[in-house]
């Protein structure tokens, strides 16, 4: 890890003087001992600011968006043959450059205007399993031995597996290497288990319905409408989202819980064929709403129907994109 | 000041008896987190954690409530006030820093020009029982910067020390005396106690390491609006409504009509400075385009405009943004980043 670490700062800096990039997006140190916080640099001193450890968790092409689309916006009042590009680094594990291929596919910006550090993953820490782990002790510093996680408390030391504290997403994860990169770092990291993928959803469908609305409304009550979820989401990337939309308004403003399962649903199913699992809207919510579970059900239809996988490659087009006359239709029936 | 001994044992009972006639609103244990919530029969109200993930401003400020509905008539329109039908209340198990909350927000709310009806009615009606810090629960506590201290009694009607086998209650107001008598018979507490007591405020004190410039930053506040230091502060910001939302003094909202058909009725909701739609104008212009302008108000509005206008920092220094923050982005660093500038 440490090794990735090096190597990535050496590219980064690389990048940057030689000016093959404008901006850098990575992790860099937080204050919290458990926290790995976004940066984006610029310079290629600001290099060895970057990190690369189990909480780096957020999803990064979330902010290769925004630089993209802020840069194009601060042009609007420039003449099209004036206008110039920006060109964004990224240190991408597998979900990452997934979502960028989302992106690229969905037209959002040009191949040239990214450049993807790549690198191998073997999972991020979940914040709410560590806090689990330690049992509501805070942790006061946190260090990586080998595949533990050494944890210091006020009520002492203690010694993780790293593996019982991984985010979900991680545990099942079919490509914690990069699906597209300009620059590797690292070795290919091992696989992770992706046979169990669908083992939740599989049980959640068999489920009665009234105990599946049951679960659904219970998860979406702990929901306060922060919009932590859709703003680090990368595939949530509309300008303005119909939550926000006043003519007409599509969904109220109180806390009406209707309206928070409508805000819900509706960004739920925004991601057919689009969520590439990262998990980030799980991790960063500050509630704890178990969202991957609906977002999960829709990702095992995209490949049930349309033996589609998000962002798995750059050729495979997303089966909402795409027609083609073998789509199943059984799903179409008569009322 | 009135002190009274309640043993350890007996308070959840006590708390659970208040609420078979009382609303009352308590800290309880959801899954993996601690929530200020409406006391209910099956439920345990908590008096042994480190604090709530949402504030307790939420029973007097919540996050959206109805301040009148409206109907359209044959013949022009009915208003109706809604009313006022608000019982009396106790909120137990508040932090101290969260007790001081409520005197920042009184600033805001009991302006001697402008008395907000809606949170004075819940705030005049329910009395504050706050749970001191004998030892500040996080490592991100840093009330005694802003003002505060983890033995505080600012803004509470009662304040409760755990002294080992028993609470020690000091009744703070005429309030608290009232909500201690209705517990019943207790002992006063003696001369020994309130020594003990005092050392170990003392000593909870010293257990907050972390130092946040409050008030001393407010100069370079004052003339560095336009600084370059800005253009860093947000790098990373979601722009999600977290911060604001779980922040015990955050009190932006705005207001909104919701009608079908020929009645609706006007909604108060809070709102949050980090949203792009906060100060978005009609015609389309944002005088805070960026999420730095957004940042900047956020930390403006606690260490400068606030100081301005009520001669107090709105922060209380309980750490919720700094933990909660999705990206850590940590109100903490940005002060001491500043008082190095």
């Amino acid at each position: 890890m440490e090794n990735i670490e090096k190597q990535l700062r050496e590219e980064a800096r690389k990048l940057l003087s030689e000016k093959k990039v404008d901006a850098l997006v990575g992790y860099e140190q937080g204050t919290l001992p458990y926290q790995a916080a976004p940066c984006i640099i610029t310079e290629p001193e600001e290099a060895d600011r970057l990190v690369w450890n189990p909480f780096c968790s957020v999803n990064l092409a979330k902010y290769v968006h925004d630089l993209i689309f802020q840069h194009r916006e601060s042009q609007t009042r420039t003449k099209p043959e004036d206008r110039t590009k920006k060109v964004v680094g990224v240190i991408a594990r597998g979900c990452t450059t997934r979502s960028i291929v989302i992106h690229l596919q969905e037209r959002q910006y040009e191949r040239n205007e990214v450049v993807i550090v790549g690198v191998p993953c073997t999972g991020y820490i979940a914040k709410r399993k560590l806090f689990r782990a330690l049992e509501g002790a805070e942790p006061l510093a946190c260090a990586v031995e080998g595949d533990s996680l050494k944890v210091e408390t006020a009520q002492g030391s203690k010694s993780i597996l790293i593996r019982d504290i991984l985010s979900d997403s991680c545990l099942t994860c079919r490509y914690n290497n990069p699906v597209i990169s300009d620059i590797n770092v690292g070795e290919p990291a091992p696989p992770m288990n992706p046979d169990g993928e669908y083992n939740d959803v599989d049980a959640f469908e068999n489920l009665p319905t009234d105990e599946r609305w049951a679960y659904f409304t219970k998860e979406m009550d702990k929901c306060i409408r922060c919009y932590a979820c859709r703003n680090t989401c990368p595939s949530c990337y509309c300008k303005v989202c119909f939550v926000e939309q006043s003519q007409p308004r599509w969904v109220g403003v109180s806390v009406d819980e209707s309206d928070t399962q409508v805000f819900q649903i509706m960004r739920i199913f925004h991601q057919a064929g689009r969520c590439v699992d990262c998990g980030s809207c799980v991790e960063v919510c500050p509630m704890g709403v178990d969202l991957r579970k609906f977002l999960k059900k829709l990702d095992k239809d995209g490949f049930d129907l349309f033996e589609h996988r998000a962002g798995e490659s750059l050729e495979d087009p997303p089966p909402l994109g795409a027609f083609s006359t073998y789509d199943k239709e059984d799903f179409i029936f008569e009322p | 000041m009135e002190t009274r001994l309640i043993k350890k044992e007996l308070l959840p009972g006590l708390i659970k008896g208040l609420a078979e006639d009382t609303l009352v609103y308590a800290p309880v244990q959801e899954e993996d987190d601690v929530f200020f919530r409406v006391l209910e029969k099956d439920m345990e109200p908590l008096a042994e954690f480190g604090n709530a993930k949402n504030a307790p401003k939420n029973f007097f400020f919540p996050q959206a409530e109805t301040m009148m509905r409206f109907m359209k008539k044959e013949r022009g329109s009915e208003l109706e006030r809604v009313p006022g039908d608000f019982p009396e209340a106790v909120l137990f198990g508040v932090r101290p820093c969260d007790a001081r909350s409520f005197v920042l927000l009184d600033f805001v709310f009991d302006d001697p020009k402008y008395r907000d009806p809606y949170y004075m009615e819940r705030r005049e009606k329910t009395t504050i029982v706050s749970l001191a810090c004998v030892h500040p629960p996080y490592s991100t506590c840093f009330c005694t910067s802003m003002g505060g201290h983890p033995f505080s009694s600012d803004g509470a009607d009662v304040l409760l020390v755990d002294m080992g086998d028993d609470w020690l209650a000091e009744c703070i107001t005429d309030k608290g005396e009232k909500l201690l008598e209705k517990l019943g018979d207790l002992p006063k507490a003696d001369d020994e106690v309130l020594a003990r007591k005092e050392e170990m405020a003392k000593q909870a004190a010293a257990e907050i390491t972390t130092s946040v410039p409050g008030k001393e930053i407010k100069p370079w506040l004052d003339e560095n609006f336009d600084h370059p230091f800005w253009d860093s502060v947000h790098v990373g910001c979601l722009a999600c409504g977290t911060c604001t939302y779980l922040c015990p003094t955050c009190h932006c909202f705005d207001i909104t009509d919701e009608a079908k058909d020929s009645e609706g009725r006007r909604i108060r909701s809070w709102d949050s400075c980090m949203y792009w739609l906060f100060t978005r104008e009609t015609s389309g212009h944002n005088p805070r385009p960026s999420q730095k302008e957004r940042w900047r108000q956020r930390f403006m509005h606690k260490f400068k405009y606030f100081v301005d206008n009520y001669d107090a920092i709105a922060c209380v220094g309980c750490g919720r943004c700094v933990r909660y923050c999705p990206v850590n982005i940590d109100i903490r660093k940005i002060a001491q980043d500043i008082a190095k500038l």
